[in-house]
């Protein structure tokens, strides 16, 4: 089995300062965090679109185990960006923030979207 | 055809790091196909659940048993994917494709990984940190912040399905089993989960043997296969809970029997959360209710409706690809009444159910709901 050295393509979010590049179907409307040219939903056509920087959390955990570069504990969160698409994020600073907490997109660590509340 | 599971196995579940990983599948198919007094030529076609064994591993741990020539499937499909293999199997059967399948599942996690398992960078959410103890804790914290419970509720899971492992030979984890006070001081992995809530990481095999009702066997009623829907933004219900009662509805109404008609179930545990939330969506519980039910002893051995009488995969072990056919194999021994003191009296129709996965956007990769026995 060869091995190989080539870093696999980032397949998280695309941030740009505070808010997520990602796109909407022409035709059902659907937001998607990715920019897609296809809608998975409908296969309408996608045009780009930025979301955020604010968002509502839906939920929230501290995790106590090493994961990648991250080291515990740290909080992630899932958050539905206002009038978009539900995003996993890192919560700064770490610490649960319960259901219906409004957050805000802040930047990225090592790709990780972060948000503060 | 009416397809009835006539022989099933297992290996020991536990850690076996120096063991070749087919010789645990071998422990188990053959004890299924003595089960039942089946010849490996009886056999017409084979489906090999794993997750991570290596490739060639369906062809290798069959030829080893003398079941080669035969159509030969490999399934991933996550946790469920010895589920997805009996379902596969027995659709062969019930369709007239095949008279007689084995289904096989089989995972050797300690030669794979130190610790728990790596979330896949190639995946969003796996790239963003997402380990499975921490998807399940999203849910757990969204769930009790929803019906305004304490997250004692949970460790009663944990506590009942030790419980019923200490009577489980075959279990990774079968010592005395612990107080809710111990499981929740035991050390903070996810959320509200604990070390005590969470499953361990197993190797191990099962083994089923399909037939098509002609030679006796249990009969499997229904069975359903759901691939996950996408989780959008806005949706209220935990994830995994719409795959889960979608697979349930078509199992209920291919059978013409319903939850209040199941004696003894078998349901994905790797996480307490996850017996909660699928206890809920099978519809064995109103929403809010199911950790109360545990508490109780409603879905204790001596209870009611006993769930995971086995002791779960909180107790026997997760060995993903082998993990629904030790479902399947413990509901076919309940319903044979050769379970021992862990026998649930009175058992004649029992409901499986595994779920599978994670992946970014989806509500789960995949869910196996199957209703077996129905002896009226």
């Amino acid at each position: 089995m060869p091995s190989v050295t080539v870093e696999p393509a980032d397949p998280r979010p695309l941030v740009d300062g505070d808010v997520v590049v990602g796109s909407r179907c022409t035709g059902c409307t659907r937001p998607d965090a990715w920019q897609r040219e296809r809608c998975p939903a409908c296969l309408g056509v996608c045009v780009s679109e930025r979301f955020g920087p604010g968002g509502i959390v839906w939920s929230s955990a501290d995790v106590h185990l090493a994961v990648g570069h991250r080291e515990p504990p740290f909080t992630l969160a899932q958050v539905d960006l206002d009038d978009g698409p539900r995003v996993l994020v890192t919560v700064r600073p770490t610490g649960e923030v319960p259901p219906g907490t409004r957050v805000r997109i802040v930047g990225t660590d090592d790709g990780d979207v972060v948000v503060e509340s | 055809m009416n397809p009835s599971i006539v022989g099933v196995g297992t290996s020991a579940f536990g850690r076996f790091p120096t063991a070749r990983i087919e010789s645990l599948a071998h422990t188990a198919i053959v004890e299924a196909l003595d089960d039942a007094a089946l010849r490996p030529g009886d056999i017409d076609a084979a489906y090999v659940g794993s997750v991570f064994g290596p490739a060639g591993i369906a062809n290798r741990v069959l030829a080893g048993v003398g079941l080669a020539g035969i159509p030969v499937y490999r399934i991933e499909a996550a946790c469920a994917s010895g589920t997805v293999a009996l379902h596969e199997a027995q659709r062969a059967v019930r369709t007239g494709m095949h008279r007689r399948v084995l289904a096989v599942g089989v995972e050797q996690l300690s030669v794979v990984f130190d610790g728990p398992i790596v979330p896949e960078p190639t995946d969003p959410e796996g790239r963003s940190g997402l380990a499975l103890p921490a998807l399940y804790a999203l849910q757990a914290n969204r769930y009790l912040a929803e019906h305004g419970l304490d997250p004692a509720v949970l460790a009663h899971i944990a506590v009942k399905n030790k419980f019923a492992g200490s009577m489980n030979e075959r279990a990774h984890l079968s010592g005395a089993p612990p107080s809710v006070e111990q499981v929740l001081a035991s050390r903070p992995i996810a959320g509200p989960l604990t070390l005590l809530q969470c499953c361990p990481m197993t190797d191990g095999a099962a083994a089923v043997i399909v037939g098509d009702g002609t030679e006796g066997g249990v009969p499997i009623l229904a069975s359903s296969f759901v691939s996950g829907p996408a989780w959008e933004s806005g949706s209220d219900e935990p994830w995994s809970m719409r795959t889960v009662s979608a697979a349930a509805s078509a199992v209920w109404e291919a059978s013409g029997r319903g939850p209040d008609d199941v004696d003894v179930a078998e349901m994905h545990d790797a996480f307490t959360i996850g017996e909660i939330l699928t206890t809920e969506a099978l519809g064995l519980a109103e929403p809010g209710m199911a950790g109360r039910l545990a508490a109780e002893g409603v879905t204790a051995l001596g209870g009611r409706l006993p769930i995971n009488p086995s002791g779960g995969l909180l107790s026997r072990g997760h060995p993903l690809g082998a993990t629904g056919l030790a479902q399947a194999a413990e509901l076919v021994w309940q319903l044979r009444s050769q379970s021992g003191r862990r026998q649930v009296d009175g058992a004649r129709t029992a409901l499986l159910e595994t779920m599978g996965g994670g992946a970014a956007g989806v509500d789960g990769n995949a869910c196996v709901v199957a209703l077996l026995g129905g002896d009226r």
